[in-house]
């Protein structure tokens, strides 16, 4: 069993040290018309290498771009969708993050690629595999507004989401992204609504070719949906394990046929998780899984933290998996 | 039924009473003096100083405008959150996260036990109060959003948190009654967050306000509210300020469903767009506002606080919004 230290999404995009700063205060400028849009592309690249620089150096085995470009995980998406229009701020979940809410006003059509210019330059500057993240269709269909007697069931909506974003996976996937991860938070709070979700990753799953599918969800208890996220079409199913113990003991019960990415690393609490209890969990979960890689990674994107403090988080991962595989080489058993 | 509560408090306001939710912004002297102040190179003597002249002039613009409920604007706080937990012992200010686009805060975490330290806002009142005759609401953060807005590395759990602050936070507001405030405004923005602890948003203003002798208000902001009302209306409070604006007013669906049984301070300007209202769409918001609610118990203000726009853009809105209630009260 080989367990990957993965990132889960983002990673902040502001620190404390004024090198850390040069984002926010270029896109200052640009809002004042000072800097041009190549001004801010080139702060854009600096601050994403910054990001997966230190996503390396903390012991990462699988990095992201740190969505550092993204205004938010759902505008930055259906933005660049035909048919929507972005509307004013809602939060996100129960975050302190605040996203602009699509409103759908038509047919919607993917108009361009969204992430994928991200994932290639991200590719192009890393030492470790980049794994490109994008919010899955339920997701953005939920948190929009739909204007439109186009959509009257949101199934429809989903439908024409997923197939807009199975094209972005067969780019990313003719871009050899090695796993490409769907985020799907909004499914925990509305289980009803699965089938929508199993119908959407049908079409995404065709999509894929030879990169492995990973479907995400967190901000909540998974375990009401574990037995039905088993069935999915996805190669990798991402959880968020602190909500509660509850999942950690579904998992035990009940194995995994899939392989699982473990989101035992709080990402929105600054306090460091103990080390050894980790450790113990992790220990008694891989035996249930059965594939020959499992993965751990920050419950979530870790934007919801200080720079300082994700990074604590993501070299905490390094060692609690150095204690796993103390004298076990690479951490391969 | 507020009405009666405030003439009890000796206070008399006319229709449509107008008031604004806390925050103003900054004027650029004090923005580079509280830079200045951080690098070491201004005193806090002279920050003090601005920040008191900042203060002057918004209450100065409140009362040409003709505001009924005025507010001390805030000219000496940074983040709503962060200057309670500043003040308050038990917290740590950690490094910047990002709130939205390109706006970041620093959020605090709580490290050890909170406690009030004596009082915290009741020298600003008392100063603003000293300015104006108007009433000054007193302005303070409720305990549930400080709780949800600091990352906790103390308490056993979320709730015990909540409760902590209510209980410290009660004692900032009886500061601010024996100082002499009447109005005394506990803002709540996390509330709609999750409506699964909306028992704990309630529970904790029961200990902030039970038995006092004030009225109060409570700002909500952003979220779901159709999952929270009409329960939220047991928090205890005598009037709740909404945001209605920014969600083109659908919360009115939920009132013609189920009647608001509070006073209510009815969010008719955009804060987060740079665009003036016109006239028309004020008049508009606010006639669709008293096609649900009784007239006696609306009160007239912005979504949310103003520091996000320019001084300019700001009593440029308030002008608007001042014209619309004239009209209005004929």
């Amino acid at each position: 069993m080989n367990l990957i230290l993965a990132n889960t999404g983002s990673y902040p995009r502001i620190g404390d040290k004024p090198e850390e700063q040069i984002l926010r205060k270029t896109i200052a400028a640009w809002e004042r018309g000072e800097k041009t849009d190549s001004d801010l592309r080139a702060a854009e690249n600096e601050v994403t290498m910054q990001v997966i620089y230190e996503q390396v150096a903390a012991g990462l085995d699988m990095v992201t771009d740190g969505q550092v470009r993204w205004y938010d995980p759902i505008s930055h998406i259906a933005g660049k969708f035909e048919g929507v229009e972005i509307n004013g701020l809602l939060r996100f979940f129960d975050t302190n993050f605040y996203f602009r809410q699509p409103v759908i006003s038509g047919k919607i059509r993917r108009k361009e690629s969204i992430v994928v210019d991200e994932f290639l330059f991200a590719k192009a500057v890393s030492p470790k595999p980049v794994k490109p993240v994008i919010t899955g269709p339920y997701t953005l269909a939920r948190l929009s507004i739909v204007n439109s007697d186009h959509y009257r069931e949101l199934s429809k909506l989903v439908e024409d989401f997923a197939i807009g974003i199975s094209e972005e996976i067969k780019e990313l996937s003719k871009a050899r992204a090695e796993v490409i991860q769907v985020d799907e938070p909004a499914i925990l709070k509305n289980p009803g609504d699965f089938d929508i979700l199993k119908e959407a990753l049908l079409i995404m799953n065709e999509a894929k070719r030879t990169s492995k599918l990973a479907l995400y969800s967190y901000f909540g208890d998974a375990s009401p949906l574990y037995d039905m996220l088993q069935e999915l079409p996805v190669d990798i199913i991402g959880l968020d394990l602190t909500y509660g113990r509850d999942l950690i003991q579904v998992i035990l019960d009940r194995g995994s046929q899939k392989a699982l990415g473990l989101g035992l690393i709080d990402g929105r609490n600054t306090k460091l998780e103990n080390k050894e209890e980790v450790a113990k969990t992790i220990e008694r979960l891989l035996p249930k899984i059965k594939a020959d890689i499992s993965y751990l990674n920050p419950s979530c994107g870790l934007e919801f933290l200080p720079r300082d403090k994700a990074f604590e988080k993501l070299k905490n991962m390094t060692e609690i998996k150095k204690m796993l595989f103390q004298g076990e080489g690479d951490g391969t058993r | 039924m507020g009405r009666d509560k405030l003439k009890q408090l000796g206070i008399d306001l006319p229709l449509f009473p107008t008031t604004t939710v806390g925050s103003f912004p900054k004027p650029d002297y004090l923005l580079q003096a509280r830079a200045g102040f951080l690098k070491g190179e201004v005193s806090l003597e002279k920050l003090r100083d601005l920040e008191k002249k900042a203060t002057e002039f918004w209450i100065g613009v409140q009362e040409e405008l003709g505001i009924d409920v005025v507010v001390d604007g805030e000219q000496y706080r940074g983040d709503m959150v962060a200057f309670f937990a500043e003040h308050l012992s038990g917290f740590e200010i950690g490094g910047l996260v990002r709130s939205y686009g390109n706006r970041y805060y620093r959020k605090p975490i709580i490290v050890s036990e909170v406690e009030w330290p004596g009082p915290i806002t009741v020298e600003w009142w008392r100063f603003a109060q000293s300015l104006t005759s108007k009433p000054v609401k007193g302005m303070l953060t409720g305990p549930y959003t400080i709780m949800d807005w600091s990352f906790n590395e103390y308490y056993p759990d979320r709730k015990s948190a909540c409760f902590a602050l209510a209980r410290e936070i009660r004692k900032e507001v009886e500061a601010l009654i024996e100082a002499g405030a009447k109005i005394i405004q506990i803002d709540e923005p996390a509330t709609s967050v999750r409506p699964e602890e909306l028992d704990m948003v309630v529970e904790s203003m029961h200990i902030v306000t039970d038995g006092l002798p004030a009225y109060f208000i409570t700002h909500i902001c952003y979220g779901d509210f159709e999952s929270i009302y009409p329960s939220m209306l047991r928090i205890p409070v005598d009037n709740f300020d909404l945001e209605m604006s920014n969600s083109n007013l659908d919360l009115l669906n939920l009132f013609r469903k189920y009647p608001f049984s509070a006073d209510i301070s009815f969010g008719v300007i955009d804060v987060h767009s740079h665009k003036i209202e016109d006239l028309e769409t004020v008049k508009e918001r606010i006639r669709s506002a008293l096609e649900v609610l009784p007239k006696e118990n609306v009160w007239i203000d912005p979504d949310c606080g103003l520091k996000t726009r320019t001084i300019d853009e700001t009593i440029a809105k308030l002008k608007v919004m001042l014209q619309a209630v004239r009209e209005f009260r004929g």
